[in-house]
């Protein structure tokens, strides 16, 4: 397979864009917000698409420019080098009949060229090992069946038939090429459409010699030719559209591959900030729905003996933005209250049995007291008409 | 070279693949006919030159020469033979690229005995020979302007 790339510089510098890429997407994942990963995401295959698309449109435009070149002529003037390419047709006796009248001729040199025939599929797996001695096997057979060792040699190789040919004029340097294929496409045999192609790629006499099993060569009428062109034509276009399709397939399981791995590292995300809040208000203290309590006068003793005014509950434990029922006994002829002022709660509380609500919105640790005239010790002393409010 | 022999060698594959596969001295040819294109190619490459035939804007679009993507083949040339009919407007302005984008490329132009001042203008600096002219003119011809491939010269595919 031939690099899609002029250099290897231009190969290097893709393959570190690349990694760049995949570790902006890793990072983006890891560390970033969920609309950082999916711009990135997006952004990183739709990049490589374009860069692919370039390359293909670059070589596509290779092969339409209507240059045909060759090279210098190689050896004396009276010297003639014939490169033939070709696979299944070396079984056929009519050009094992023409190589051998070929070698004969004097001053003539002869390449065998046989490009294995590998499909996709085989390429894809690196199953070329059948296709290649299958190769082989017809070169060296069609070899000793005609003889001339000094001019004839063989090659064969796995790169696609054109570029193979592209590489033995860079090497054997023909003068004249012929190509033997079939008359259709088959299994095992070269294109018949390949004689056009190298027709248009290269400045030296091209033959089509085409067989039908077990009867003499034929050189294919103009008609049949501007057939195989068309049909040519197809071929690349239904390869390249197949070829489109893989690459969309591609990207799309890219994408979805990402995306589930974002919406994987989110739930993740998602799970460990929940588990960790219940963890944390597992570890709070309890706190009540509702608690009952009463306010008495005179009711409990201080330090020095004598009764002080009284709530029989002082201290409150609320969760933070959840109302706590107060229900509230005053045994008192006149109003007292729960005020706290950090807190924003002043709660009246009125005589006889009565709720009240306790909300608290922000945590904290708040005094409370009571506002109204009563028992002034008890007033400044936390357990009597004061005391905390713990919002958690 | 090729192996000789009854036993197959196999063909390393290329990775490099270059508009240009062989050294100097490199020749593009403009031609719009095939067949007489590809006889100044035989001559050419019988005469120790690498050769790129072009059949012009005809066989073509638009040349890509007179475009953003330039030409590879006329980049890497050593020599250019135009030989388009240079009545025509789009010969015109490929052979005014090739005169601005490689002023230092010699140009052989095949010139019709009735060119007009603008034409000649144009060609002023390029080498000129008589339209029509045969394979062998041309040849001679390149063989003049560029000189022999000398022995100097690397092998082909080197």
């Amino acid at each position: 397979m031939r690099s899609p790339f002029d250099s290897e510089q231009e190969a290097f510098r893709f393959v570190i864009v690349l990694i760049l890429a995949l570790a902006a997407i890793v990072l983006a994942v890891a560390f970033g917000p969920a609309w950082l990963a999916y711009v990135v995401v997006a952004l990183v295959p739709a990049g490589v698409a374009v860069h692919a698309t370039r390359l293909r449109m670059r070589s596509l435009r290779g092969l339409e420019l209507p240059v045909k070149m060759a090279p210098p002529h190689v050896g004396g003037a009276d010297e003639r080098r014939v490169l033939i390419v070709a696979n299944d047709a070396l079984a056929e006796e009519s050009l094992l009949a023409e190589l051998g009248r070929l070698a004969a001729e004097p001053q003539t040199h002869v390449l065998l060229l046989a490009p294995a025939v590998i499909s996709s599929a085989a390429r894809l797996t690196g199953a070329l090992s059948g296709p290649m001695e299958e190769a082989r096997a017809r070169v060296r057979t069609a070899l000793e069946r005609v003889g001339h060792e000094r001019v004839v040699g063989g090659e064969i190789t796995e790169a696609p038939p054109l570029e193979a040919i592209e590489d033995a004029f860079a090497t054997f340097t023909p003068d004249e090429v012929i190509v033997a294929t079939g008359w259709e496409e088959g299994a095992g045999g070269l294109e018949p459409q390949l004689a056009g192609h190298v027709r248009d790629r290269f400045a030296v006499p091209v033959r089509h010699l085409v067989f039908a099993p077990g009867s003499e060569a034929r050189e294919p009428s103009l008609d049949t030719e501007r057939r195989y062109r068309d049909e040519s034509g197809e071929l690349a276009a239904k390869r390249f559209g197949l070829k489109a399709l893989a690459g969309a397939g591609i990207v799309a399981a890219v994408l979805m591959s990402s995306v589930a791995l974002i919406h994987s590292s989110e739930k993740t995300e998602a799970r460990a900030a929940s588990r960790q809040a219940a963890e944390q208000i597992a570890a709070l203290p309890p706190v009540a729905r509702s608690v009952a309590l009463a306010v008495h006068p005179e009711f409990k003793p201080g330090p020095e003996g004598e009764k002080h005014d009284a709530f029989t509950v002082t201290e409150f434990s609320v969760r933070a933005g959840q109302p706590q029922q107060l229900r509230i006994d005053n045994y008192d002829t006149v109003p007292h209250s729960i005020t706290s002022p950090g807190a924003g709660v002043n709660i009246v509380v009125m005589p006889g049995i009565h709720t009240y609500t306790l909300e608290v919105k922000t945590p904290g640790h708040y005094l409370w007291f009571c506002t109204f005239a009563c028992d002034e010790w008890a007033m400044e002393h936390t357990g009597y008409m004061s005391g905390y409010i713990t919002v958690s | 070279m090729t192996t000789t022999g009854s036993t197959p060698r196999e063909r390393p594959v290329s990775l490099k693949p270059q508009p240009w596969r062989w050294n100097h001295p490199r020749v593009l040819v403009e031609h719009p006919d095939e067949k007489l294109g590809m006889e100044i190619a035989s001559g050419l490459r019988y005469a120790g030159y690498a050769v790129a035939i072009c059949p012009g804007p005809r066989g073509h679009a638009r040349c890509p020469l007179t475009g953003p993507a330039g030409c590879a083949p006329a980049h890497d040339a050593d020599l250019v033979v135009s030989s388009l009919a240079l009545g025509d407007d789009s010969a015109r302005e490929i052979l005014h690229e090739l005169r601005t984008r490689y002023p230092q490329t010699p140009l052989l132009v095949e010139v019709p005995s009735d060119a007009d001042a603008e034409l000649r203008a144009l060609l002023d600096g390029c080498h000129l020979l008589s339209a029509p002219a045969t394979a062998d003119q041309v040849v001679l011809a390149v063989q003049r302007v560029a000189g022999a491939p000398g022995d100097g010269d690397e092998a082909p595919g080197a």
